[in-house]
């Protein structure tokens, strides 16, 4: 016993020693940080980096989607998914504009049609030029760019490759990875890989994606299904189960049913069984009817899949490295300072575990992680009551809890949830159907009534929203939602004058001045 | 010893459209400066700065390409909103060195910047 103890205490200074040399050795870095992955937290993490005069560098490389379209620096958000599906969405609300100005009076020839050889190089030529921005952002702080795709070799060791097969490693002190995601294919299904198409490709098409099949029911589908029916081609949706899954339900069905309403098909409980390629060229896609065991076939121009995403860690070794993932989703297990299992390496944005798969919050949490790292911060990132607001013709605007989710946490006792159909000025002189614009903020039952949960469909979602994000932030509640005048004649004011409860029973159709 | 790139003087914006349609196909880099006068000077202070680090990078352009040099005119032309180069070209200032067809584009004080300059001429 009495010689164990000896032992170790002989073994103290040769520790001490090995520390003092790996903290010789980190001064020797080629850079202080390495950002795998430059999209939405890739870029902000490294740019608020360099800001504290660190040398740092990002990994940017884009594999090809299967059906070979590629991109620039900037990520999802700006290549392939925010950018080009909201300029999308509004090209598509523009021609839902055009046929309303014939009401307010303006002379407009008919029939309007829509080019998409006018808007897609339009698109991506905004695009383009967001990619160099980014590039000069970049060289303008110092940050360095490579054009590779890196993959780790140990906690401090990056390996990158170029596109010809040249190799490279370079050290840093932190590691951040922050690859983001990738549309999902369902490869069980005959014809999917060679015959689809998914949200990657959908923006840089050269032509127009004609009659179009959309697979899935996340707001990718419905985002990508909305502008395609609202520049006027013939669009159907494929729906397994239900829409907007993780969203609050009811509010979905609203969407959805609007989306109807304006022409877009909908297969409910449907599920694709194969895709052919027939001698024209064109499609044809056989699904099941799950529900009644039914086949059916039809023909389409392009079959979109939208059925999920897949975080981008099959080529970084995370494994050999023992950075520990989720087994069920595939993304990185990150504790609340986004620090992965093995020390030094961090994962930021989609690929991260539990975190929104939205760029504003990558792009914080990336920002954030940097200052702590190299500016003495603590600050950790708040995930709390983020907004969202989901793109479809009919907007829906959202932050905080689903009614679902406020029963699940509070009971259908402990909760006051007030609610209005209303109608936007705007659709009245446009004839508009306004049956699915609607507003709901679940609300704790008790006291002040502090606001749990806000949820808006309309017009302008996104810009409704946001206000009311930093309200429920600092914790808004009824009682104060009631000392709060409206501005009129705004949709936005109808959320202020909520007054019908769905525990009253009430009509709560909101009628005129 | 040979230049790997063509070198074109323009005065104006009707020159300048000339010379680009001239040489469709090749990759065409123009830099656009406030005209000079009988000394050799130009009324914007910034393109002065400008154009010695411009061209100081000039011999990293890609072999075959062009470089247009422009003059746009005098400061009262430029000052108006609706000149040619604003509204087609869509210049929103001078010095503006860009690589015509591409959105890759250096405004004012992004031309002082050799690194960029550089990045520009060499990038894909």
């Amino acid at each position: 016993m009495a010689a164990l103890c000896k032992w170790r205490h002989r073994l103290k200074p040769a520790v001490f020693f090995q520390n003092a040399a790996r903290r010789q050795l980190s001064d020797k870095h080629d850079y202080d940080l390495l950002v795998i992955g430059g999209g939405s937290g890739g870029l902000a993490c490294s740019k608020e980096a360099a800001q504290f005069g660190k040398k740092v560098a990002v990994l940017d490389y884009v594999e090809s989607s299967p059906k070979g379209t590629k991109w620039g620096l900037g990520g999802t958000c700006v290549n392939v998914g925010c950018i080009p599906k909201k300029l999308m969405h509004q090209a598509a609300l523009l021609g839902g504009a055009v046929k309303d100005a014939q009401k307010y009076g303006w002379r407009i020839p008919s029939p309007i049609t829509h080019d998409w050889l006018t808007m897609a190089p339009a698109v991506q030529d905004y695009i383009r030029s967001l990619n160099w921005g980014h590039r000069v952002q970049l060289q303008d702080k110092k940050v360095k760019y490579l054009n590779l795709k890196g993959s780790l070799m140990d906690g401090h060791t990056v390996r990158a490759v170029s596109e010809t097969g040249k190799e490279s490693v370079f050290t840093a002190g932190n590691i951040v990875i922050a690859t983001g995601g990738r549309p999902k294919y369902p490869t069980h299904i005959p014809g999917s890989l060679e015959y689809g198409i998914s949200s990657d490709d959908i923006f840089w098409l050269k032509e127009s994606p004609g009659k179009t099949l959309v697979v899935g029911a996340s707001y990718v589908a419905l985002e990508c299904a909305g502008f395609l029916t609202g520049i006027g081609l013939d669009t159907s949706v494929m729906v397994r189960s239900i829409p907007l899954r993780g969203f609050d339900q009811q509010i979905a069905c609203l969407v959805t049913d609007y989306m109807g309403s304006y022409g877009t098909k909908f297969h409910w409980k449907c599920s694709p069984s194969k895709v052919e390629k027939l001698e024209t060229g064109r499609l044809l896609v056989s699904w099941t009817d799950l529900d009644s065991g039914k086949e059916d076939q039809d023909t389409f121009d392009t079959v979109l899949w939208a059925v999920g995403r897949t975080p981008e860690t099959r080529a970084l070794s995370l494994e050999k490295v023992g950075v520990k993932m989720n087994r069920e989703t595939g993304k990185i297990i990150v504790s609340a300072d986004e620090a992965t299992s093995v020390p030094n390496i961090y994962a930021i944005g989609d690929i991260a575990e539990g975190r929104p798969e939205l760029t504003p919050t990558a792009i914080q949490a990336g920002k954030l992680l940097a200052r702590r790292l190299f500016g003495k911060s603590s600050k950790l990132m708040d995930y709390d009551c983020v907004p969202t607001t989901v793109f479809t013709p009919l907007e829906y605007g959202s932050v905080g809890l689903s009614e679902e989710e406020a029963v699940r946490r509070h009971g259908e006792d402990g909760i006051e949830v007030f609610h209005a159909f209303y109608k936007p000025l705007e659709f009245t002189v446009a004839e508009r159907d306004a049956s699915q614009c609607y507003i709901k903020m679940v609300c704790l039952r008790e006291g002040a009534q502090r606001i749990l949960g806000f949820h808006f469909t309309g017009p302008n979602a996104g810009e409704v929203t946001q206000g009311f994000a930093l309200a429920i932030k600092c914790g808004a509640t009824y009682t104060q939602l009631m000392a709060t005048v409206g501005i009129h004649p705004t949709s936005a004011e109808e959320i202020i004058k909520l007054h019908i409860t769905k525990r009253s029973g009430l009509d709560p159709t909101v009628t005129g001045c | 010893m040979a230049r790997q790139y063509e070198e074109v003087t323009v005065r104006g914006y009707d020159e300048f459209m000339k010379a680009v349609s001239q040489r469709k196909g090749k990759d065409v880099f123009a830099y656009f400066s406030g005209s000079k006068n009988e000394q050799g000077i130009s009324w914007c202070p910034d393109c002065v700065k400008a154009e010695p680090i411009v061209r100081g990078e000039l011999g990293y352009l890609p072999p075959g390409s062009v470089f247009i040099y422009c003059q746009v005119g005098e400061r009262s032309y430029w000052k108006d909103p609706n000149n040619e180069f604003k509204k087609t070209l869509k210049l929103s200032g001078v010095p503006t060195l860009l690589r015509y067809g591409t959105p890759q584009k250096l405004v004012e004080e992004e031309c002082f910047k050799k690194d960029l300059v550089r990045m520009m001429f060499t990038e894909d």
